[in-house]
């Protein structure tokens, strides 16, 4: 069965231990404002459109099928309402100006490269992670994924945020070697106004997860003034705290990367303004947790 | 005459070694700053000193102004040391600071004896960008236990007993390298004598007491052997500044494991204390910017990790100068110490230590026809090389053809002269083209090899080298035990991406046809339309972009010039040629002859770096993908291919960090790779001293093979060394 992937990113030092080759799937069932890979959310193909690159060849104006490209006030967009995602203009664009998010992949395909660093898996104690968007919007392609990395001996964790039916997502959860999930926010009202979904699935997931005997990493990303108050902290780290097989909370510092790719989706984008948080108030949040009695690292 | 630097602390003050090496730092960096000021260069430090109070000026025996065989070079430099001024700072442990190189001060273009011409052989190496090492000398490794074993008064005692057991035919080396050896054993002594003077001058006790003691070894060690670890340690500093005045005479040796005996003996006797030891290494690392090897397996294959491998990493960390210090990795490898090193490497970002993989170099080597033993004495000496002490004469890192080059005239004639031209054409057109390229080479080596004695004798080197004096010849007569010479190939990826881009975008995909790529090409891909088949070009698959048609081209490519160079043995029989691939820092100069190539790169842009790809190999820049590359091109006959890694800082910035960088540094060794080099570099500070060098005046780099101040790097070479950080640098998802 094919999947829809974004990217595969090899010799990923950031995405669990050791060295790992991550897998960026498509499409996401959650929605959330500061998310910093935003060609993830969306499960159809997407047009970056990077202009600084562009030649001015004007070859993607005389290929495209719904003459999506167009010129305003001079300058080249892309007519988003016309642009179906077929690619065929990021196909003639060897400059790198337009480029596609999405690929539909096999097995098979994502095997190929992720077998070419098993040395590297083994020697670090890494392997592969699936992260995403959501692994669960993709729940037969991640099992085929993984069942061929195990065949492989090759390790698998993967990240994601929990948001499913309970069946669906320990039926995955039970066949991965390591679960790296968020808790964003503990404030119900506020996770639904910032990431478009209720957290109590989540919650309730996560406590069966700790059930189930999986070793776990719960991640919360510190977003200036919305998820990086000690209160939020302090109050997911009560709910970590009965907790048997959570092997790490991990403070998720932000992420100012997203910026160029918003603008290269044509979307729009609230924290492009917004700075990472200073080393003191990690250290303090960090100090928080620790205090609580709960292991942590700033990621 | 002298540089000294007495009487510059109040009496009262005495000194930590923590502190006089802080001092001794401060005053490199200060020099370095001056140095390049005064120009720069692209190479090695060599501890060199720039200074106004010494000049030599040459005596010449030829009418282009140049000097040529044993004469010229024996009075040269027998009058350079007559002359040559003490260098002394009473803060360092040693003396022996060099001025100048007697070989760079040969006229531009004058090297090579104008008597032993090779005009037909020029007209090829012209063609096909061909660096002969005809007229380069040293890079070779000297055996410095010969002279830790006999003393210089030993081995002139040596010279003159074989002398009289040798016929008239061995009297021009024996009577200049007796006359050398003699002029050494004068300067060292006369050194000796002027820092009794000095330590009669200075005032702080604690000074004194050191000028003293140096004085007195150096009295000793002028014709003595040495016996201590300080002794010994001061007669390898010596031998620097001679073999560097000389001709640049290169390479350290098994450092840890030269030092050991007098370092047991001095602490079982109780004359050397752990921190005096680690401040004598470091003043060693200061007084030149030899290659050395640290660990590895010895002969039987026990791991030659002691405890003075551990000192010699705590001493490199404490100068944190440019260091060339190399770990080979093998299986049995101490654990702690290879840890401890890639901590030292992240923490420092100095670019040294680098790794080198015992298997890959000792199971090429042996396929030449050595023992495991031989190969495991083949220690890490240059920029890229290895080499066996006192045993080879080699020519490693001067003899480089230009692939690029090879491309570009066998793109040439293909499609001139091929009415249906492909990929597999232009390959077989390659073919031809590579052979007369290795052919020449070849027949350049051994041109060198029967002249270069009337050129420039090897006289330093050749007296630590086993069974040479006995023999009574230069070592390009027959005096060293082995030739396996060094044949290296540039600019791999740009002929492999160039193949790749011809197969992909012209045979497969029928993009465009040859014609209208070399109607661009000759353009500088500056015509019309041509911007865009330029990226259509580059944008193909390229070397180390993962199981592409670029690593299938490389591998092609790599197996061709292996055999071609191995056939060279069949040519000349007796001499071992060895293929590898390096550039050193000729990327620029090779990338100036080439004009514009089928994978998108414009006229005279530089070539790739060694057996890295091209920039912007691949979207995410994974080492992996770009070592897993590398191993798979590399030769296998005991010459190296070497990874150039840039990596940032952030990567290893904790215990975490260092585990995941020292696995990977495992897995890199034992995946084919022979050596790998590291520059752990901050991407916006690089870009910041790329402005302004003098910023970061301590800012090291790991250029190729060497490690430099960056600050003394032309702007050229700065630029290469930035976009090779940009390439691995891309913003990751």
């Amino acid at each position: 069965m094919p999947g829809m992937i974004t990217d595969i990113q090899r010799f990923s030092l950031n995405d669990g231990p050791g060295i790992r080759t991550t897998v960026f799937f498509k499409g996401c069932n959650m929605k959330c404002a500061w998310c910093h890979n935003p060609e993830t959310i969306s499960k159809k193909n997407e047009l970056h459109f990077y202009a600084a690159k562009c030649i001015g060849c004007g070859r993607c104006f005389e290929i495209c099928p719904q003459k999506a490209h167009v010129i305003v006030n001079g300058v080249h967009k892309i007519d988003r309402n016309l642009c179906i995602g077929c690619g065929q203009c990021a196909e003639t664009c060897y400059a790198e100006a337009l480029i596609m998010s999405g690929k539909a992949v096999s097995a098979q395909d994502v095997m190929k490269e992720i077998l070419q660093d098993k040395a590297y898996y083994q020697n670090s104690g890494g392997g592969v992670t699936i992260s995403g968007g959501e692994v669960l919007c993709q729940k037969a392609f991640a099992l085929e994924i993984i069942e061929s990395c195990h065949e492989n001996d090759i390790n698998v964790a993967i990240e994601t945020n929990l948001n499913g039916p309970h069946e669906a997502v320990m039926d995955l959860l039970g066949k991965t070697d390591l679960v790296m999930c968020d808790i964003k926010l503990l404030d119900d009202d506020k996770h639904k106004k910032y990431t478009g979904v209720s957290n109590s699935i989540i919650l309730s997931n996560v406590l069966k997860l700790d059930r189930l005997g999986i070793p776990y990493i719960v991640r919360t990303p510190l977003i200036p003034g919305i998820s990086d108050s000690n209160e939020n902290i302090l109050s997911i780290t009560e709910f970590l705290k009965p907790l048997k097989h959570l092997i790490l909370y991990e403070l998720l510092n932000f992420n100012p990367l997203g910026a160029p790719k918003y603008a290269s989706l044509d979307m729009q984008y609230g924290f492009g303004a917004y700075t990472p948080l200073p080393a003191t108030r990690l250290d303090e949040l960090q100090t928080l947790v620790k205090n609580a009695g709960l292991p942590a690292k700033i990621g | 005459m002298m540089i000294k630097f007495i009487n510059e602390y109040p009496i009262s003050k005495t000194f930590t070694f923590e502190e006089r090496i802080a001092l001794l730092r401060e005053l490199k960096i200060k020099q370095t700053v001056e140095k390049a000021k005064t120009g720069g260069a692209n190479e090695d430090d060599y501890g060199l000193i720039v200074q106004n109070s010494f000049e030599y000026k040459l005596k010449p025996n030829h009418e282009n102004g140049s000097i040529y065989g044993y004469d010229a070079w024996v009075e040269n430099y027998c009058s350079i040391l007559e002359s040559h001024p003490l260098y002394c700072n009473p803060l360092d442990a040693f003396v022996g600071k060099g001025f100048l190189f007697l070989e760079r001060l040969r006229p531009a273009g004058c090297k090579w004896n104008p008597d032993y011409p090779y005009d037909d052989l020029k007209v090829l190496f012209d063609k096909y960008n061909v660096v002969s090492g005809i007229d380069n000398c040293h890079h070779f490794t000297p055996d410095l236990l010969i002279g830790f074993e006999l003393g210089w008064g030993g081995i002139l005692e040596k010279l003159e007993r074989q002398k009289e057991v040798h016929d008239g035919s061995h009297l021009a080396f024996y009577d200049s390298e007796i006359a050398v050896v003699k002029a050494i054993i004068a300067f060292l002594k006369r050194m000796a004598d002027e820092l009794f003077e000095l330590a009669h001058e200075e005032d702080n006790p604690t000074l004194k007491h050191n000028l003293f003691e140096m004085a007195r070894i150096n009295r000793k060690i002028a014709d003595q052997a040495p016996e201590t670890f300080r002794e010994a340690i001061q007669w390898m500093c010596w031998f620097s500044m001679l073999s560097r005045t000389y001709n640049r005479g290169s390479a350290g040796g098994q450092l840890d494991e030269m030092l050991r005996p007098y370092y047991e003996r001095d602490i079982e006797n109780g004359v050397l204390a752990k921190e005096e030891a680690v401040f004598y290494l470091a003043c060693l690392f200061l007084q030149d910017s030899r290659y050395f090897q640290l660990g590895g397996p010895d002969v039987d294959g026990k791991d030659m990790t002691s405890e003075i491998s551990y000192l010699c990493l705590e001493a490199a960390d404490k100068i944190n100068i440019a260091c060339n210090l190399t770990i080979r990795v093998h299986d049995k490898l101490d654990k702690v110490f290879y840890k401890k090193s890639v901590a030292y490497l992240f923490k420092n970002k100095q670019g040294w230590p680098r790794y080198s993989s015992d298997s890959a170099l000792a199971e090429g080597f042996m396929k030449c026809g050595f023992s495991l033993e031989l190969a495991r004495k083949r220690v890490a000496a240059g920029c890229h090389w290895m080499c066996i002490p006192g045993m080879e004469y080699t020519m490693n890192d001067t003899v480089k053809i230009n692939l690029a080059k090879v491309f570009e005239v066998s793109y040439d004639d293909m499609v001139a002269n091929e009415p249906k031209p492909s990929a597999e054409k232009l390959y077989e057109t390659y073919q031809k083209h590579l052979k007369l390229a290795v052919d020449a080479t070849g027949k350049g080596i051994m041109h060198h090899l029967k002249y270069q004695t009337k050129s420039q004798p090897e006289l330093i080197l050749n007296l630590f080298q086993h069974g040479l004096i006995e023999k009574g010849v230069n070592i390009t007569d027959g005096g060293a035990n082995y030739y396996n010479m060094c044949v290296d190939g540039s600019g791999i990826a740009v002929a492999a991406d160039s193949f790749a881009a011809c197969q992909q975008r012209i045979d497969n995909e029928k993009r465009l046809n040859y014609q209208e790529l070399t109607k661009h090409m000759k353009a500088n891909y500056e015509d019309r339309d041509g911007e865009y088949i330029r990226q259509l070009m580059q944008h193909s698959e390229r070397y180390c972009g993962g199981e592409s048609l670029g690593d299938a081209w490389a591998i092609r490519i790599s197996r061709l010039y292996t055999e071609l160079v191995r056939d060279l043995n069949n040519q000349h029989p007796g001499i071992n040629f060895i293929p590898g691939f390096f550039s050193w820092s000729n990327t620029i100069a090779f990338g100036k002859t080439v004009s514009a190539t089928p994978n998108g790169r414009k006229n005279e842009e530089p070539i790739n770096h060694g057996a890295n790809p091209c920039s912007g190999f691949r979207k995410d820049g994974a080492v992996t993908a770009m070592c897993h590359a590398i191993g798979a091109i590399q030769p296998g006959y005991g010459n190296c291919a070497p990874v150039q890694l840039e990596l940032d800082p952030g990567i290893a910035n904790d215990d975490e960090g260092i585990e995941k960088m020292a696995a990977m540094i495992q897995t890199i060794m034992t995946t084919g790779n022979t050596l790998l080099n590291i520059n752990i570099i901050d991407a916006k500070k690089i870009l910041e001293a790329h402005q302004d060098p003098f910023k970061y005046p301590d800012l090291v780099v790991r250029v190729t093979g060497f490690t430099a101040f960056f600050a003394m790097l032309s702007p050229e070479f700065r630029q290469l060394v930035v976009d090779r950080v940009a390439a691995v640098n891309t913003d990751k998802t």
